[in-house]
């Protein structure tokens, strides 16, 4: 069979488990920012007992391999009777460890934006909240865009862990293939290519979204120089 | 100058420390209607601390706060509701870098003054217009020069109708050539009327239009009077030496 033939067999299949992997990556991506953002306020601004609680959860998740946390959601869970499909498993697991990551990097955002914007929110007679809202989030956002791009570029390859729990998705599918056309080389260097182009476009599309969400007169600074 | 009557401010054996640090060691001072008083001193004398108590951005260990008859270190007084009225003007501008100019002075307008939008356009741009930056409307703070950056923060106190202006080394951070355009609004608001409590060791803007000139040092006030007495026979010696020094640096 010629590389052609084959690439007209895999790469329906491919694609199928391509469009899985971005399913994954997603859910997660929107879990993980679903609890990290708060996760982050809650570090910066909560009240002592919150802040104990959410350090212990960032500390658990970034602290213990993803693998170990998705086999205790999937295999462990059971033996208390709570059992989870492999999909929900997946969206638990990463989603909850993504959670810890992103939180970091709000949190770094909102710690990056000087005391002086709260205090000049506070002294026109914002609440706390109301500063927090209005200045401090909106700003942070900004800040966190190029490390939460890096964290959604990662999340695509992270992924693709869940085909240890039977989630259909590209690496699993590239096994299916080799193990009935005994063709490594060409499945991994296929699916290896197929990353490297979804994680170039997203990095094209995450630069732009940076480049609009610039705060003009800040650009220079950014960049450092 | 006939001694005005009203009390604005009046401040009542406030302590502060950080730490064992004592920053503030028992100050007590009124400020009255149209009164603008200047606070000079050593840095790390207090001075910034001074004011941000009077406000309660910073809360003093002990010690009463008034601002117009109400108590802000009670307890019970909504302090967000007190803050909107009392205007602060910070050494670093402190704008809200993501949004324009005009939207920095609406910002405060609709959310705490609770204005609709077009009443809160109209407003921000004619506290601009006053700081003579209606051109830059559209600016983010980013695009100003600091002395602009200044007056668009003096700017954004001014909306909110404030009883008091606070200025904490509005012109510490500034290029000289940038400093006399922030003088200018800030001498314009105090024959105004308007009552203000200034940290700054510019002595011409203390001269021309202060009424008072409170010298602190090590957390107390060491002496205070009218320009004139303070800058030329003041009473004691230290007062002297001070502001000799800056009269010659400024």
């Amino acid at each position: 069979m010629s590389f052609f033939e084959y690439l007209k067999i895999a790469l329906p299949q491919i694609w199928v488990g391509l469009m899985i992997t971005f399913r994954v990556s997603f859910v997660c991506l929107l879990i993980g920012m679903a609890l990290g953002f708060p996760v982050a306020l809650a570090r910066v601004y909560g009240p002592k007992w919150l802040r104990w609680l959410v350090t212990g959860y960032v500390e658990v998740f970034r602290g213990t391999p993803v693998l170990v946390q998705l086999f205790l959601i999937y295999y462990g869970l059971p033996q208390f009777g709570i059992t989870f499909s492999p999909f929900t498993s997946a969206y638990l697991a990463i989603g909850l460890n993504s959670g810890a990551y992103q939180s970091e990097y709000f949190r770094g955002a909102i710690q990056a934006i000087s005391g002086g914007q709260m205090m000049a929110a506070r002294s026109i007679g914002m609440t706390r909240m109301q500063a927090i809202r209005h200045v401090i989030i909106p700003q942070a956002f900004r800040f966190a865009i190029p490390s939460w791009s890096n964290e959604a570029v990662s999340m695509v390859k992270i992924s693709s862990i869940v085909y240890l729990i039977a989630v259909p998705e590209m690496l699993y599918v590239a096994k299916l293939l080799m193990s009935k056309y005994y063709n490594v080389l060409q499945t991994y260097l296929l699916v290896g290519l197929v990353y490297l182009l979804v994680i170039g476009l997203m990095t094209l599309l995450l630069n732009e979204i940076e480049r609009r969400t610039t705060i003009p007169g800040l650009e220079i600074a950014k960049r450092g120089s | 100058m006939p001694k005005p009557e009203k009390v604005i401010v009046k401040i009542e054996n406030v302590h502060k420390a950080y730490g064992k640090e004592e920053v503030l060691k028992g100050i007590s001072m009124d400020v009255c209607e149209g009164e603008v008083v200047v606070l000079v001193g050593p840095s790390g004398t207090g001075k910034s601390t001074l004011l941000r108590c009077i406000n309660q951005l910073t809360i003093p260990d002990s010690g009463k706060v008034w601002v117009d008859g109400v108590e802000l270190t009670n307890p019970k007084t909504d302090i967000d509701k007190a803050r909107q009225h009392i205007g602060m003007v910070f050494q670093d501008f402190n704008l809200f870098n993501h949004l324009t100019t005009l939207d920095n002075i609406m910002l405060g307008l609709i959310h705490v003054m609770g204005m609709k939008k077009e009443e809160a356009r109209d407003k921000a741009l004619l506290e601009l217009k006053r700081v003579g930056l209606a051109n830059k409307s559209e600016n983010y703070p980013g695009q100003l020069s600091g002395g602009q950056k200044q007056r668009v923060a003096i700017a954004r106190s001014l909306a909110m109708d404030p009883i008091v202006m606070l200025f904490d080394e509005p012109t510490s951070a500034l290029d000289p050539e940038l400093i006399g355009e922030v003088l200018t609004v800030m001498k314009d608001l105090a024959v105004g009327g308007m009552t203000m409590i200034c940290v700054t060791h510019e002595i011409g803007f203390a001269r021309d239009v202060c009424s008072r000139i409170v010298f602190m040092e090590h957390g107390e006030i060491v002496e205070e009077g009218n320009p004139d007495k303070m800058l030329n026979h003041p009473d004691l010696p230290r007062t002297k030496q001070f502001l000799g020094k800056i009269t010659e640096l400024h």
